[in-house]
């Protein structure tokens, strides 16, 4: 085989890894800034409702050989009650109480040590009482072949496709839609009209944990998990968020594109380049990315007046 | 002669908490004071324990002429404990080692400081937070690694400055090194915290307007405070290192680093150091409980018992953000003049006006 081959394969591996990345990061930062929009803290648990259902997902496939996309709708629900309690049972209080930001961002923290010792525990129980392999571990055997291409590389994109789809119209052409977003757009005079705002709070919340627990439910048909991955995913998903400019949906769709191709193709081409010492730094990427947004556009693309822009390009 | 088991329970106390103390201390001077949200504790306790693993045990393998040849993380083995061998008849060079290994690791830590200042006084406190995890997260990342600078996952073993005490009283040694070293360091930040300087930073922290209106330049002290936090939290990530007499990238993350502080001071009441004291006191004893039982839960659980500790210190966090936010020990007031002081002295000062 020539070497030419072997690169062409090389890209089109990369090209898939990134789409599935992307996707991946799509929801999770549309979840993010869905919540930053609501409350106005950054989750610092996000990256852990994910990791909560990737457990989820392995005890489901191994244990009661379910099928692991299957596993996603179950994912959903338990991303979702997890950062419902977040909001309902930590966040919500403390924001009657007056509490700044710096206090709800400390009790995400809190909660996701919380959620931290669960999923430890979890993993712990299903390693020494099923015998399950529950660290750094892959679940790619148990994937489907679509065209001959292993499953995840084309349901993860369409289900991204999906979710955002929704979304989109669930926010602008339902009644509950178009309250939530007054909701957050103008808290006090949405209350004036009737919406009732906890309510519209508590949703986009659940909203928010069941895209994370969707995507953890896919991770690991994707990548080799582990339980402190959450970290990792949530310097991406802060990145992701942040160029977007966590103020806007749309922006953080197409940031979390942005820093998924990034990371995948940026640490795939260098690592061909400079050679296979540079792959785990890959959370560099993100972190270069974050501060460049910050220091040159700091609302992130949302933020962007597009149309001067183009006229000073142009 | 061996020390009596209550005496090591004790002195393993007060080395965990002297470190735990000095780190929270140095984010209560950022966070409590200066209201700057350092979700990245972590960057600088790291980079005072690497600053150690890599620079001053080469530096003494230099002095000393170790054999030619020899790397010091590839043959970091033989390099160490031919150092070992020198330091431990020599209590002068060791002491020596030791005040200028820490005077270097606060050095690493306020460069680390300086540029974590650079979105510190340019970004909002959720922004900041998020950047400044980042970098740590990063930070851990190169030293994990990396492995010509600390010797990647590995790690690496770093000359013992406590040699030269014999076996037992090497613990009794290094406990109270560290606790002469937190008391220093509490002696300055209270001093800090009574001056004009302190009171400017309370300032900055609850009005930045009005500090700026009375010609404060509160960038300016930003930086200033976050360069002697992080150079104080540096020294308590290299008083760890020389306790272990190794550095390891493994041994540090946004866990054990950057929550655990931020629960001693919240716990313990931000704002006011002695706060702090009491936080890293309480976290430490119940840490330390929760180990020497640990064997008794071990039998019947499933899992490891440390993540039950997690859950109880989130609970914990929770509990006290909830229901006392100002901690167990809150801050007082900088005591101002009495109204009717004010007021009295303002009839004295203007009666003899009157008079005139």
């Amino acid at each position: 085989m020539d070497a030419s081959v072997g690169k062409t394969d090389l890209s089109l591996l990369l090209v898939r890894d990134a789409l599935i990345f992307s996707s991946l990061m799509i929801m999770l930062s549309a979840g993010l800034t869905l919540t930053y929009m609501t409350t106005r803290v950054p989750n610092f648990a996000h990256g852990d409702f994910a990791t909560l259902n990737i457990y989820l997902n392995l005890a489901l496939v191994r244990l009661l050989n379910i099928n692991p996309y299957l596993g996603t709708i179950p994912a959903f629900m338990l991303g979702g009650a997890a950062a419902l309690v977040l909001y309902l049972a930590v966040l919500k209080p403390l924001m009657d109480r007056g509490a700044n930001y710096v206090i709800l961002m400390i009790a995400t923290i809190a909660y996701d040590m919380i959620l931290i010792s669960l999923i430890n525990i979890f993993a712990d129980y299903l390693n020494r009482v099923h015998k399950l392999i529950t660290r750094l571990f892959q679940l790619k055997g148990f994937d489907i072949e679509i065209f001959g291409q292993p499953g995840i590389f084309v349901i993860a994109p369409i289900l991204a496709f999906v979710m955002i789809t929704l979304l989109y119209f669930f926010l602008n052409k339902t009644k509950f839609g178009i309250a939530m977003r007054a909701a957050i757009e103008n808290p006090s005079l949405a209350e004036v009209v009737g919406i009732n705002i906890n309510m519209m709070y508590a949703v986009s919340w659940f909203i928010s944990g069941g895209l994370a627990g969707a995507v953890g439910a896919l991770m690991p048909l994707y990548m080799t998990c582990n339980p402190d991955i959450g970290i990792r995913l949530l310097i991406s998903i802060f990145a992701a968020s942040i160029l977007g400019g966590l103020s806007n949906i749309y922006g953080a769709f197409v940031g979390g594109a942005v820093i998924g191709l990034a990371e995948v193709l940026g640490t795939g081409y260098l690592s061909v380049t400079l050679g296979p010492w540079v792959v785990p730094y890959r959370p560099v990427i993100p972190l270069i990315v974050m501060l460049l947004t910050l220091l040159i556009a700091p609302k992130g693309l949302a933020g962007v007046d597009w149309k001067k822009f183009l006229r000073k390009v142009g | 002669m061996a020390l009596p088991i209550p005496l090591t329970f004790l002195i393993d106390l007060l080395t965990l908490f002297g470190i735990f103390a000095i780190i929270s201390m140095s984010l209560n001077l950022e966070f409590g004071y200066t209201g700057i949200p350092n979700f990245g504790k972590l960057l600088a306790v790291a980079g005072g324990a690497f600053f150690v693993g890599a620079v001053p045990g080469r530096v003494l393998a230099y002095l000393f002429n170790t054999p030619a040849g020899s790397d010091f993380i590839k043959n970091n083995l033989e390099v160490v404990s031919s150092i070992n061998q020198v330091l431990m008849d020599d209590p002068v060079i060791s002491i020596c080692y030791l005040l200028l290994s820490l005077a270097g690791a606060a050095l690493a830590g306020a460069a680390l400081g300086y540029i974590a200042s650079y979105p510190g006084i340019r970004l909002r406190g959720d922004y900041l937070a998020m950047t400044l995890l980042a970098m740590a997260e990063v930070l851990k990342i190169i030293g994990d690694n990396w492995e010509p600078f600390i010797g990647g996952s590995l790690g690496v073993r770093i000359p013992d400055p406590f040699r030269w005490v014999s076996g037992e009283y090497r613990s009794l040694y290094v406990a109270l090194t560290i606790i002469g070293v937190t008391a220093a360091i509490f002696v300055y930040l209270e001093f800090v915290s009574r001056s004009p300087l302190g009171r400017t930073l309370r300032a900055v922290r609850d009005d930045e307007l009005s500090a700026r209106v009375y010609g404060k330049d509160v960038n300016r002290l930003r930086i200033k405070t976050l360069i002697v936090g992080c150079a104080i939290a540096a020294i308590g990530g290299a008083l760890y290192s020389f306790l272990t007499a190794s550095v390891s990238a493994r041994d540090f993350n946004r866990v054990t680093h950057t929550f655990w502080p931020w629960v001693m001071v919240i716990v313990g009441g931000a704002g006011n150091n002695l706060g702090a004291l009491v936080g890293a006191g309480i976290f430490v004893t119940l840490r330390r409980l929760i180990t020497f039982y640990k064997s008794y839960f071990e039998a019947f659980l499933p899992f490891d018992v440390v993540w039950l500790e997690y859950m109880l210190l989130g609970l914990a966090l929770i509990i006290v953000l909830l229901y006392r936010p100002e901690g167990l020990i809150p801050e007082r007031p900088t005591k101002t003049l009495k109204y009717e002081y004010i007021v009295n002295k303002g009839v004295t000062r203007t009666k003899p006006k009157e008079g005139t």
